[in-house]
Formats: C-alpha cells, structure tokens, sequence
C-alpha cells in the first residue's frame, strides 16, 4: 500500500473552477484519523472541509492562501509514514498573463501611418472619438480604443487588467497598515465588479407607505414581527415572473433568463456578507417565506450552510432595514441583472425607500420603474385601511381572552385602559363579572 | 555462446562458426588502408581485418574498453576502418560510397563489403550494384551463402541465380566455397587485385556452412543435415587428421581468451556520461534588422553551390537529373557539373542508394550534399537516415561523425498532387540527432548552408518549392519590423513597430511566407496584432523566444503545411505548456490528414491557405 486517498480540489459550483486553499490543519506526514478535516477550501460562496476518509500520514501538495484548479491533487494520505515524501512537488497556483510594462511605454513613439482595424473604427465612431487620439500608433485595435475610454477589457486582458489594478497604489508601511484582502473579499470585489466596472447600472427608488403595514402583516409572522423582509421576499418573487429581464444576467454578447425565480436575500453578521437563497419563494407563504430566512439565517451563523443555499439566485434582496438607513444604492451581483435594497422605516413618515439597481445592459430604467410601482403597490395594499374587518387577533386587555375565541357575539370595546394607553376590553371585563 | 547462457552476455551474437575462412580469405587479404563493412554476422570478418580479439570480446561482454564501448555490441563493430551494422543491405551503399571516396582521393585503397545471401531480398543492394557498376567504383561485394536466410532454408526465397544478378549490372563476378580454403584464398586474392588494379567492382559468391544456429538457439535444421555440413567443413577436417596439432593449438587459444575474458570481466562499463548529456540549448535574444535581397531564392541556392563546390573539393553534390544543362528539377544544381564536374554525380533513381552512398562519403571525410528530387521521395532513404546516418556517431561510440547533407524540397500549392506536394518534416523531425532545418524567403539561404558546411553530423535541409522562385524579403507588411537574431539558423521575428503584438504565429519554410503577406489581414480581420516567429531549425524549435512572445500576447497558434496530429506544432505547444506558468489560447492550423489534391479548389483547402488561416484565427482568437 503507498497511497490510500489522494485529495483533490472539488468541484463545489459550476462557477468555481478555481478554490483557495484557507486552513491546512495538520503538518506534513502528520497522522490524520478518518473523519478529520485535513484541508479548508473556500469557494466564492462558503468554505468546504476535506475530511479525511481513512486513517493515515498526510502530505500536503498545497500552500495557504493560493488558489488551485479544482480537480488539481494537493494531498495524499498514505498507510505508512516512511512513505510519504519528505518534499513533494507543488502543484503550480494559478497565474494569469501579464503584459510587459515596456511596450505600453513604447506606444505613441510611430511615425508612419496607423491602421486601424474595423472593430476600432466602429468604436471610434460610436463615441465620435478624434482619431488624432491615436497619433503614434502603429496599430489601434479595439482595445486601444477601450483603453483610451476607460473601459476594461474582456477576456485575458481583463484577467491581466484586473491582475494588475491590485497593486496600483503604492503603500507606504511607515504611514499606513497594509492589510492583505481576504480571498473573500477579493472574491466579493470580482463578482461585484463584472456588473458594475462597465458603468452601465443606475437605480431608481421609491417610497412605500408603512402606516399600519404590520396590522396584518404581524398575523402571518411568527418572528420576524415588524420586518418587511419576508413580505418583500414574498411579492418580488411573484412580481419577477412577470418581469423576466430583472430575473436575467448579460453574458457579454447575449442575455440568459433564469428559468426559475430563485430570491437571494443578503446577511452580514459578523461572518461576513453572504447571499441565501430562499428555495422556490414564489411557492412558499409569507409563513414559510419567514420561516425560510430563519433557518438560512441559523445556519449561517452556525457554519452549516451547505452550497445550495448559496447558488443559483436569480434576484438579490438586501435589507439594511435594521441599520437606520434612510436609503442607498446596491450593487449587483454577478449573474443577476437587478438588485431591490431595502431601507430602514421612518417612523415619523411612516414610510421607507425600496431602491432598485439594475444592469442597463439587460433592461432600462422604465420598466425597473414599474416594477417598483407594482411592488409598491401590493406591498401598500397591506396596510390596515384597506382591510376593515375586523381584527379576529384582538385580545381584552384584562383577561386576555381573544376576540376571535369571545362566544357572546356581542364584540369588544375600545377603551382606554388605567394606565392610559389604548385597548380593547371585553363585554365580560366591562360588566365586571 | 557459454557466456551467454551464464548471462554474462547481454542481447545476441551471430556466431560464424564454420564460415571462418571467407573472413579470412577477403578481409585478411587487403590492406591496412583498405575498408570492410559487415553486417549482423560480423566477428570474423573483424577479427580478420583487425585482430582485435579483446576489443570484440569485451564490446560483447559491454565494456567501455569494447570497440564501441559496448553500445554497438555483436552486431555494431568500428575499428581501424571497419564498420558493420545490423541493418540488412543498407551498409553496402554506405560501402559504396566510402569506396566513391577512395577513388575520388585516388588513394589506391579499395573497399570490401560482406552480406549474406538473406540481404539479396533487399533493394538497396541492387540500386548499388547498378552504381559501382555504372561509376566503376572499387568495391567488392562478397556473398557469403549459407542457404538460411535466419532459419528458412533458401529454397523458399530466392528465386533465380545469384552469380546472374551481378551479371546483369555488368559486375565481373567470381564464386568459391569455404570448404576448399586453399582456393577460396587464391581466388579471393585474384578478386582484391581485380578491383584494385582495374578500380572496379567485383562480385564473389562463397558458399559456406553455418554450423551453429542463425543467433544463440533458433536452428531448426536436423542433426543430419548440420552434421554433413560438418564432415566437409576444414577446419573439422583438419582436427581429425592432425588432432595433436589442432588440439595444442586450441589449448593455447581457449587459455588466452579464458585469461582474456576473466580480465575484461573486472573491467568497467561506459558511464552514462560520456555517452549522453542533455544539452540545454538557448537562443540569442539579439535582434538584428533582416534586410531584403534583390535575387531569387534559387538564385542563391545555386551561387552558394557554385562559388563553394569550386573552392572546397570535398563537397560532392548527388542526385536524379542534376547534369547540366538541365540542372536538377528545381534548378538548384545549375552549371555546377560544368563547373565542378568531379564533384557532381547524376544518380538513377535510387533514392536509398543516394543517401547511402552519401553516407559513405561523409564517414570519408567528404561534406556531400544528397538531392531528394521530391520530398515525397525521401521515405525511400529513410532506412539510411534512421539506422545509418543519424546511429553511426553514437553506435560507433563517437569514433567516426556522419556529415551527411540531404536537400529536397516540399510542400504543394502547385498542383502536383498526392505524392508531389506533400510537407513530411514531422517524420524528419523525429530522428534524434539529426538536424533538420526549413529554410525561408526572409534571408538569404547561404546563411544556413555555410553553418551546414561546418557541421559535423547529419543535417536534413526541407526547401519548398514555391519559396524557390520568391526574392528575400520581397514583401514586408506595413507597420511591422523585420528582425533576425544570431542564432547560427537564425529565427525571424516580424513584430508590430510599436505596440505589443496580441497573438503569437509560428510558421516555418513555405508557410512563413504565406502568413508574411497575411499580417496585415490578421490585423483588420481578427482585431488582434500578430506577431510572427519563424524558426529555422525546427528540429530544435527556438522555445524560449515563442515562450516570451506567447507570455505578451497569451495566444498562441502554430501554421503548418503537414498535417497536425503529431506534428511541429504539437511538438511546440507541448514544450511552451510544459514550460510557460499562464494560462493561454493555444491552435494549431494544418493541412487535413488526406492526400493532397491535385485541383486546385480541394489542394486550397485541404492545405492551409489564406482563406482558411483567416477563418480559422477569426474563429478560435478573434
């Protein structure tokens, strides 16, 4: 026996071909026992533990903080511990192509004629560019002319582009504190720049009228009483389906429209920001809807999330209702089209914002506007005066017995109680027997 | 044969037990200047033109001290002009032309090759009969018939008579059995001075008996048969009549070679070292300007030819249809048998004697350069390249170096069809040590031929033959610099002035020159700005320089006028991935596995042309 588990990068989301390797818990040909978790890869959604599926001398193939290929070997456990390499070959990380520095210093120095190709004169035209801008240039392709707008470039050179804007700005440890990005976080810029770094999103915000929403609102909610969020949840995923262009994402020459309405609302709880899904909202009851975002939410703050609570979300919601926010701009996700931000209730106008950004790329201002109006519209109709029945929830404030379960048909009285405040009493209470 | 069956011995041996007296009777007749070359059956012949028992007996038992250090071992013998090889017939145009080579330089020495009669199935031998015959070289063939061919008896294939064959090429034959050596001795010596004082070709048959197996246990003949040849065999004779004489004798020499091998047992084995190191070749990063040059690119071939053929009389220039005024198909050897006329040699159509012919001048010391008419044509001289030229250095254990040159010219665009347009360099390639290299229409082609003047091992030179009318460097796209580095076969870059290039292109030989005149069309068609490489020696491919092209751009794709699977550019991107830490776009644009079409639409688009480049680099880069 040599080799008894090679460990591989796994395949977690379609999207991560690559993963980083965060936590290598053990020392090289240390003893691992079957069941230990002997790697922590974290994609661009969780972490995911390794465990070891037999007992055995580790050796690791791999280094923290590097990303690997998935499929890639970064481990081996062998049976006996004289077997294992004393220094194994690594597996090369990932590097992008990196364009030489010099010949972007070179260019403007030719002083024959320049040619142009098509593709860069369409662009030139399209933003009625000079060409004298390009005076010095042997060549100017399209890239050039993305280059002279300012707009990244796509494929490799975006990879290189990219690669290269991490270390624009120069810091000077005597006067600041260099603190290295978390893949994380660095994922979280990558994803949120392929919608954003075109500059092609706007957001539009309206205002939804709150007095008395959780009248009966409340009813439907066993702990969520006085959020918004469940209810958001509930109505975005109906109104989606008939607004199919905010459940969609640009694929560069084309649009992709999901299928299926799958909600992602955002959490940060100290275990940074991350996106659940709530499974099938457009199926579920505001109840269920509710009782969805709870156990997501327990999860994320236990570490149990599995990755389908984190994959293929059409649509994103993110609710800083809790925060005092009177309104912001929300950034959309890779993947998605739109984002709907929830702002905090001001109580003195007993009102809120809900903002919409969107890829212009996908779909334009006037139907996100609609869409806003729609939602606003349903989401109003929750409120008490528009419902004139009865409360059946009503309880007398002596005996607490609720209206709902008062046999005498008679109903209960609006009173003011001892202390003052507002109540109900019932027809027993206030004949005092 | 003890040593064997103890496991002393690595691999097999051929013994000649009961064939003694041809190797004595031939190659212990010539002179110290004279040459042999043998074949599989070779340890008598040796021990009779050298005497060197202890350097057989210890190649055998793979010592360095061997002949050949012990790489050759029984059947792959040097010493002191004496070369064997276990390739069946193709040692006797190797033959063939070393004895060219004597009697070029009119030394008086003469040239004596063995084969048995298994080799006469082999055409290489009658492509040389035909030659010695019709150049009267001063070689002997000696035949030695045991009437096995391994272990099946003559009976089943041969046909016809044996003397008749060289009959037939006008070859003065002779013929003799080893079991009357007295005359075998006399009669051989009559056919040494016939070659030697009519400095032409002779032909011997010598029948003779093998009394042991083909190799080491593979006899199936009977006992009785082995036996009758027994009785009649001399040396078994001689034994029984003077049994005191012959076993004191043998006494004596079973002691010496006992005392011998015991020796050569103690002795070491050549260390890996002094056989092979890898070679870590790197190319020059200078860049000069590649300037044009108003001529022709035959035009040059041919002044190159001329000016050094006249001035070095070791160059020897063969081929089909190369005598003046014709001047070869292609127009290469033009005026050079007026010129040089010593030096020149029209050839039949025999490719393989061609090459092996030229092989045996370049172990002579003389720098032939072989004209292959077609390209096509050079799988018929493929044996010689493979198992004789590109071994002889390293089998021989570096005592002799082969500088062999073969010219031919590929590739189609012409319309010759099948078997006359094709581009085989992916095969050429593949031969270890030698080089092969594809000249270009961006400098002038003398470059490459001077360096191949000084080299000192096989070199195969692929021209193509639309390149030949074309003149250096005749068209340089606009906004593009032309540069060569100082490589002795210098690579080309054509690099945008200024501006980074976005696609690496390597193209070689023919096809450079198609993707030359395409540079500005990859430009408008693809939005990407090439960069063209184009290597000249392409059985070493300039990897480091595509490596840093390719790690700017990110793309890579290699032009090719073969077809791709297994060829050059496999070969490329296989060395620039193993070696290149980015991750890159990668193609290959070749011509489609199918013979190549004679009309034109289909040989346009099987072979990769302007069209289907275009296509090709819009489809998978643009």
């Amino acid at each position: 026996m040599a080799i008894i588990q090679q460990i591989k990068v796994p395949l977690i989301a379609v999207n991560d071909t690559t993963l980083t390797v965060v936590s290598i818990p053990f020392e090289h040909a240390a003893f691992v026992k079957k069941g230990d978790v002997i790697l922590v890869f974290e994609t661009s959604k969780t972490t995911y533990d390794a465990l070891a599926e037999t007992d055995g001398y580790i050796s690791y193939l791999c280094e923290e903080d590097n990303d690997y290929d998935v499929n890639v070997v970064v481990g081996s456990i062998y049976s006996l511990k004289e077997e294992v390499p004393v220094a194994a070959a690594m597996p090369k990380p990932l590097v992008t192509a990196i364009r030489k520095e010099h010949f972007t210093e070179q260019a403007g120095s030719w002083e024959g004629d320049t040619l142009f190709s098509p593709a860069a004169l369409q662009l030139i035209q399209a933003h009625q560019l000079n060409a004298s801008l390009f005076t010095g240039f042997d060549f100017v392709s399209k890239a050039d002319v993305e280059q002279k707008l300012s707009i990244k470039k796509t494929g490799i050179d975006k990879q290189a582009t990219a690669k290269k804007s991490t270390n624009v700005l120069p810091a000077d440890i005597t006067r600041v504190i260099v603190e290295k990005l978390s893949s994380n976080k660095k994922r979280e810029i990558e994803y949120l720049s392929a919608v954003q770094s075109t500059g092609l999103t706007s957001t539009i915000n309206t205002t939804v009228e709150t007095e008395g929403i959780f009248v009966h609102i409340n009813q439907s909610l066993q702990y969520l009483k006085n959020s918004l969020l469940p209810v958001i949840v509930y109505e975005t995923s109906r109104l989606l389906q008939q607004y199919k262009q905010l459940n969609a994402y640009f694929t560069g020459d084309a649009i992709a429209f999901y299928n299926e309405v799958n909600i992602g609302f955002a959490i940060d709880i100290d275990k940074g920001l991350k996106v659940l899904r709530v499974n099938g909202a457009p199926q579920k009851s505001i109840g269920e809807i509710e009782e969805c975002i709870m156990t997501l939410s327990n999860k994320y703050l236990d570490d149990t999330l599995q990755i389908e609570d984190l994959s293929d979300i059409s649509f994103t919601i993110t609710d800083l209702s809790s925060e005092g926010v009177s309104f912001f701009k929300p950034l959309v996700n890779m993947m998605n089209s739109a984002i709907l931000g929830v702002s905090s209730i001001d109580e003195k106008l007993q009102r809120c914002v809900l903002s919409v950004t969107f890829d212009h790329r996908v779909t334009e201002g006037k139907l996100v506007a609609q869409f806003l109006r729609e939602l606003k519209e349903r989401l109003e109709s929750y409120q008490s005066k528009y419902h004139p029945h009865v409360n059946q929830n009503i309880s007398c404030f002596k005996c607490f017995k609720l209206l709902k379960d008062d046999l005498s048909d008679v109903g209960f009285t609006k009173c003011i109680t001892p202390k003052g405040a507002e109540a109900y009493i019932c027809q027993s209470c206030l004949k005092g027997f | 044969m003890s040593l064997f069956s103890e496991g002393k011995l690595n691999g097999t041996v051929h013994t000649c037990v009961g064939q003694e007296f041809s190797a004595l009777a031939f190659a212990g007749q010539l002179k110290k200047k004279d040459f042999v070359f043998s074949n599989h059956r070779c340890h008598g012949h040796y021990i009779a033109f050298t005497g060197d028992v202890k350097g057989l007996l210890a190649e055998l038992l793979g010592k360095a001290s061997g002949t050949c250090g012990g790489i050759g071992s029984s059947q792959h013998l040097c010493r002191d002009n004496f070369f064997s090889n276990g390739i069946q017939g193709g040692i006797v145009p190797v033959a063939a032309g070393y004895a060219l080579g004597n009697k070029l330089m009119n030394n008086g020495a003469i040239g004596l090759v063995y084969i048995g009669d298994g080799t006469l199935g082999e055409g290489a031998l009658y492509e040389t009969m035909n030659i010695i015959s019709k150049w009267e070289i001063p070689l002997l063939i000696v035949c030695e018939n045991n009437f096995y061919a391994q272990s099946t008896p003559q009976s089943v294939n041969l046909a016809g008579d044996i003397r008749a064959r060289a009959d037939a090429f006008g070859i003065k034959t002779f013929s003799g059995h080893t079991s009357a050596p007295a005359k075998l001795m006399d009669d051989a010596k009559t056919a040494i001075d016939f070659v030697r004082d009519n400095n032409k070709p002779c032909f011997f048959l010598v029948e003779t008996f093998r009394l042991n197996p083909h190799s080491k246990g593979d006899d199936d003949r009977s006992a009785e048969e082995i036996q009758g040849y027994r009785d009649k065999d001399y040396l078994h004779i001689f034994s029984k009549e003077y049994d005191g004489y012959y076993n004191n004798y043998m006494e004596s020499i079973s002691k010496e070679v006992d005392d011998m091998v015991s020796h050569i047992f103690a002795e070491a084995e050549l260390p890996i070292e002094a056989y092979y190191q890898e070679e870590n070749i790197k190319c020059s990063n200078n860049w000069l300007p590649a300037n044009p040059v108003n001529k022709r690119q035959v035009e040059l071939l041919n002044n190159f030819f001329k000016e050094q053929m006249v001035a070095n009389k070791k160059m020897i220039f063969l081929g089909e249809d190369i005598l003046s005024p014709y001047g070869g198909a292609f127009k290469v050897a033009r005026d050079l048998s007026a010129l040089a006329p010593g030096q020149v040699f029209s050839t039949p159509i025999s490719e393989s004697a061609i090459t092996g012919i030229s092989n045996g001048l370049a172990l002579n010391g003389f720098k032939p350069f072989a004209e292959i008419m077609f390209g096509d044509f050079v799988t018929l001289a493929f044996d010689q390249i493979v198992n004789h030229a590109s071994k002889f250095h390293h089998i021989f254990n570096k005592k002799v170096n082969c500088p062999v040159v073969i010219r031919t010219p590929m590739g189609g665009h012409r319309g010759y069809g099948p078997t006359h347009s094709q581009t085989l360099d992916k095969f050429l390639i593949g031969i270890d040590n030698v080089k092969t290299i594809a000249i270009n229409t961006f400098f002038d082609p003398a470059v490459v031929y001077h360096q191949i003047l000084k080299e000192q091992h096989p070199v195969i030179v692929i021209e193509n033959k639309t390149d030949y009318g074309k003149k250096i460097l005749h068209h340089q796209a606009v906004n593009f610099v032309y540069e060569m580095n100082e490589d002795v076969y210098p690579v080309v870059k054509v690099r945008p002035a200024v501006s980074a290039p976005d696609i690496t292109i390597v193209a070689y030989g023919g096809m450079a020159d198609m993707v030359n005149n395409l540079l500005s069309a990859v430009f408008l068609e693809t939005d990407l700005k090439p960069e063209l490489i184009v290597p000249s020696l392409i059985s070493a491919l300039p990897v480091d320089i595509i490596k840093q092209s390719v790690e700017i751009t990110g793309r890579l794709v290699v032009i090719e006028e073969g077809s791709a699977y297994a060829g050059i550019g496999a070969e490329l991107l296989a060395q620039v991935l193993e070696q290149i830490d980015s991750k890159i776009i990668a193609r290959r644009i070749a011509a489609y596995p199918v013979p190549i079409p004679a009309v034109k639409t289909l040989e346009q688009t099987v072979l990769p042309d302007r069209t289907r480049i275009l296509q090709e680099l819009k489809a998978h880069f643009a």
